[in-house]
């Protein structure tokens, strides 16, 4: 049996988190589920984008390639259809997913890269000072919006599952057990897939909103979810400031490798022309 | 030359090249006027086993090669200026993260959308600094549709043994031109592939990277049975983790500078055409060359003894082979599609006295022959 | 030896296919060295367009015609803008029908109802191919076999036109 920790880095503990903050916990349910999975750690690549959360590979002991910000899905375009044995994760914050790198996220979603994204969307740009970023709330005051915060957030999980990614998962830190079998099934999902963790910043997004304590930011966060069972039981009002946790999206659409390798095997000869 | 004679426009032949050279995976977003490396690679990519892929722009497809590459693929893109400018920032990753990859920069009229049709050589100091922090660059231009072929090539061998992104320089008058070329099939030591680590390096002591030398570590596939691998943007340290001290980013910077600048002599390729006992020499790369030649030929025939440097690579500047000529020759004269980006470069050099003369054009359309020679009698 | 070719009218005439003819029949089956250069908009049927050919026995340098030999213009809007290029030894190859010749023009016209005379033969697409046979009859560049198999190679992927693009070859080549 595999154990997390054989994907753990240690000697690069403690990590540089602030306290409270529910990375740490994401972390471990990656490599817990990659140790359910047995996978050879040789055969993983992680490629991760740029915030807090972007530092995730310091910590994993597997192929890692840490890119610029935003662009963590299209270098993880390439390594999936590089190498089409790896198994591919892709770490982001709201920034790297739905913010610079949005584009990003729709078209991978719609190509159907085979990569499974976990995304710690923690409502902010946590790293540099906790200004607004693509899913904060409106309302919500952040470094750049001190008089509350004009813009309407994105819902990553709604723009994934539009542009047609075939595995759309939400979670909270308050649920690790969820979430390390969330991101299982992602992995084992053929094509795209995204995990959202709806994640906590007490140091900044929860500081200026006055959720407390790191504890009672999780709480709050937790109390704003409601597990998918249930959510599809109840009306659109009843749903208002609401959020379904578990499996959203879990179809099949073929993924771009698959289609383009019968292609390769039609043009050379060893398959059907269509 | 042994191979397979056609009559084919530069973009295609630098498609053949690419796929001479081993290359199987293009990422890219199609402009004017390098989409006929698109469209042709779209055709030949999956017929020998690549892949093509259509980005949602130029931003991503600098990272999916980026992503490719360290999955063990030899990559490519095309674009022009406006593309270069989007990709400037994942270069650079490339760059720090010492990345292979090849970038075809076909140049049109700029800047901004400028005149998208037109040939222009804009982009020269683009290429060289377009990408923030130090580093130094490889970047060869073509003069020909043989070229073409044959410099990419080179392009793919130098992106594999420095482990760096490489510029392919050309323009729409050459991309656009059709020639009579050789497509050849290579000889297996043209070809240079990527560097695996030593047998019998045991994984735990391997390292992605290496500063000790001025070349760079051995860089196994993401998917290797037996190494682990990391490649990052920021400041790291040998195993390719996180690693900011001064001393670090101070080596790293001349590293990377060093790894390409101290290999100049291997990077450097130059023709030289009547130099022995020129008077009066042109320095040109990319589609200048051409008219510099014709212009060249006139000037002979008139009795002035003219000569040409043509620069077939531009970025690390081939500062020995311009330094020969200004110490010899009393003027040089720069033709460029620009206004001057590189005779400025060649001014740097110039401790000597020579006269610099630039001929520049920038409307859109060649510089002919006849303004060349315009200019060098006005000089003279 | 060194011919420059103009082949001139708007986009969608087939000019930049007739120039590949020309350069595939001189650099693969008679051993020349050629050049084409296009100049086009961002439009891609209909506004002036221009392919310059270089055929020579030695290398070519720069590949913008300066002293035209030939000149096939197949639009009044490609004669206007070309008069003045025109030199007493140029020949001015014209659609009759689509191009009205300046009275003091310099160079020898020759003139045909190209479009009239595709129309006749059944494809309005050849009208550029037998522009082409009337240039090999008055130039002696190429041999027909060389361009026939140039033909060839550049409709292999639509073989339903060779034959129509040989016809219409030889129907120039045959015009007095």
């Amino acid at each position: 049996m595999a154990n997390y920790k054989d994907y753990m880095l240690f000697d690069k503990l403690p990590h540089t988190w602030c306290a409270g903050c529910r990375h740490g916990i994401i972390l471990r349910a990656i490599a817990e589920a990659l140790a359910l999975q047995e996978i050879d750690k040789h055969k993983i690549a992680l490629v991760s984008g740029i915030g807090c959360f972007g530092r995730v590979d310091d910590y994993l002991d597997i192929n890692c390639m840490h890119v610029t910000h935003g662009r963590a899905l299209p270098a993880a375009t390439g390594v999936a259809l590089g190498n089409p044995e790896l198994k591919v994760l892709v770490t982001m914050g709201d920034g790297d997913c739905a913010t610079i790198g949005g584009n990003h996220l729709i078209n991978t979603a719609r190509r159907n890269i085979n990569v499974t994204a976990v995304v710690a969307n923690n409502y902010n740009y946590g790293q540099t000072g906790g200004q607004y970023s693509g899913t904060t709330p409106e309302g919500s005051i952040t470094s750049t919006s001190p008089y509350g915060h004009v813009e309407q957030g994105f819902d990553i999980c709604k723009l994934a599952e539009a542009a047609g990614a075939p595995f759309v998962a939400r979670t909270t830190p308050f649920n690790p057990v969820q979430m390390r079998e969330l991101i299982k099934q992602g992995m084992q999902t053929k094509g795209f897939a995204l995990i959202e963790v709806m994640d906590t910043c007490p140091t900044h997004f929860g500081r200026l909103n006055k959720f407390g304590n790191a504890a009672q930011m999780l709480e709050k966060v937790q109390g704003m979810t409601v597990p998918i069972q249930k959510a599809s039981t109840m009306s659109e009002e009843e749903m208002e400031g609401k959020f379904a946790t578990g499996i959203l999206v879990n179809r099949f659409r073929e993924d771009y490798y698959t289609r383009y390798q019968r292609i390769i095997e039609q043009l050379n000869g060893k398959g059907n022309v269509q | 030359m042994n191979g397979e004679k056609r009559f084919i426009e530069g973009n295609i032949a630098i498609v053949e090249g690419a796929l001479a050279a081993g290359a199987r995976f293009y990422a890219g977003y199609p402009i004017s006027p390098s989409s006929e490396i698109a469209e042709y690679s779209s055709q030949m990519m999956p017929k020998v086993g690549g892949i093509y892929v259509q980005m949602e722009d130029e931003i991503s497809s600098m990272a999916a090669l980026l992503g490719a590459s360290v999955a063990g693929k030899k990559v490519y893109t095309a674009t022009s200026g406006p593309g270069i400018s989007l990709m400037q920032e994942n270069l650079g990753l490339g760059i720090m993260s010492e990345i292979p990859a090849v970038i075809i920069d076909v140049q049109r009229s700029g800047p901004s959308t400028g005149a998208a049709t037109k040939p222009a050589q804009g982009d020269m100091m683009q290429v060289r600094w377009g990408t923030h922090g130090d580093h130094s660059i490889i970047a060869l231009s073509p003069a020909s549709v043989q070229e073409c072929f044959d410099l990419t090539v080179c392009a793919f061998n130098f992106a594999e043994k420095y482990r760096t992104p490489v510029y392919l320089v050309t323009d729409e008058s050459i991309g656009h031109l059709r020639e009579t070329v050789t497509i050849r099939t290579l000889a297996p030591d043209e070809v240079i592939d990527r560097r695996k680590p030593d047998k019998g390096t045991v994984p735990e002591m391997f390292r992605p990277y290496n500063y000790d030398t001025d070349m760079p570590a051995a860089m196994p596939p993401f998917g290797s049975d037996e190494y682990l691998s990391r490649t990052t943007g920021s400041t790291h340290d040998e195993k390719g983790e996180f690693c900011p001290t001064p001393e670090n980013i101070n080596r790293i910077t001349h590293y990377l500078t060093n790894k390409i600048e101290a290999h100049a002599d291997d990077i450097c390729m130059t023709k030289k055409f009547f130099l022995d006992d020129a008077e009066i020499v042109f320095i040109a790369y990319g589609c200048a060359v051409r008219s510099a030649k014709s212009a060249l030929e006139r000037l002979r025939e008139e009795g002035v003894k003219a000569g040409l440097l043509q620069l077939q690579t531009v970025w690390p500047f081939p500062e020995k082979e311009v330094r020969k000529v200004l110490s010899s020759v009393k003027m040089t004269v720069v033709p460029e599609l620009n206004l001057g980006q590189i005779a400025g470069e060649i001014q740097k050099y110039n401790d000597y006295g020579c006269k610099i003369v630039r001929a520049n054009r920038v409307d859109g359309n060649l510089i002919t022959p006849e303004e060349i020679m315009q200019t060098v009698k006005e000089a003279m | 030896m060194k011919t420059e070719i103009v082949l001139s009218g708007v986009g969608g005439q087939g000019l930049i296919s007739t120039g590949e003819i020309i350069g595939e029949a001189a650099s693969i089956y008679e051993n020349l060295f050629a050049t084409l250069t296009s100049s086009y908009g961002s439009e891609t049927r209909g506004t002036f367009t221009k392919s310059d050919v270089i055929l020579s026995d030695t290398n070519i340098n720069y590949p913008i015609i300066e002293n035209p030999d030939v000149i096939l213009c197949l639009a009044q809007v490609a004669y206007d803008r070309y008069q003045d290029k025109f030199l007493d030894h140029t020949l001015v190859i014209y659609d009759t029908e689509l191009v009205v010749p300046a009275p003091n023009a310099r160079g020898r016209h020759i003139g045909y109802a190209f479009k009239q005379m595709s129309l006749d033969l059944g494809n309005q697409a050849v009208a550029n191919t037998i522009a082409l046979g009337v240039i090999l009859k008055h130039t002696g560049l190429l041999k027909r076999e060389s361009v026939a198999s140039a033909v060839t190679d550049r409709f292999a992927a639509k073989p339903n036109v060779i034959g129509i693009n040989l016809k219409a070859l030889d129907m120039g080549i045959s015009l007095e």
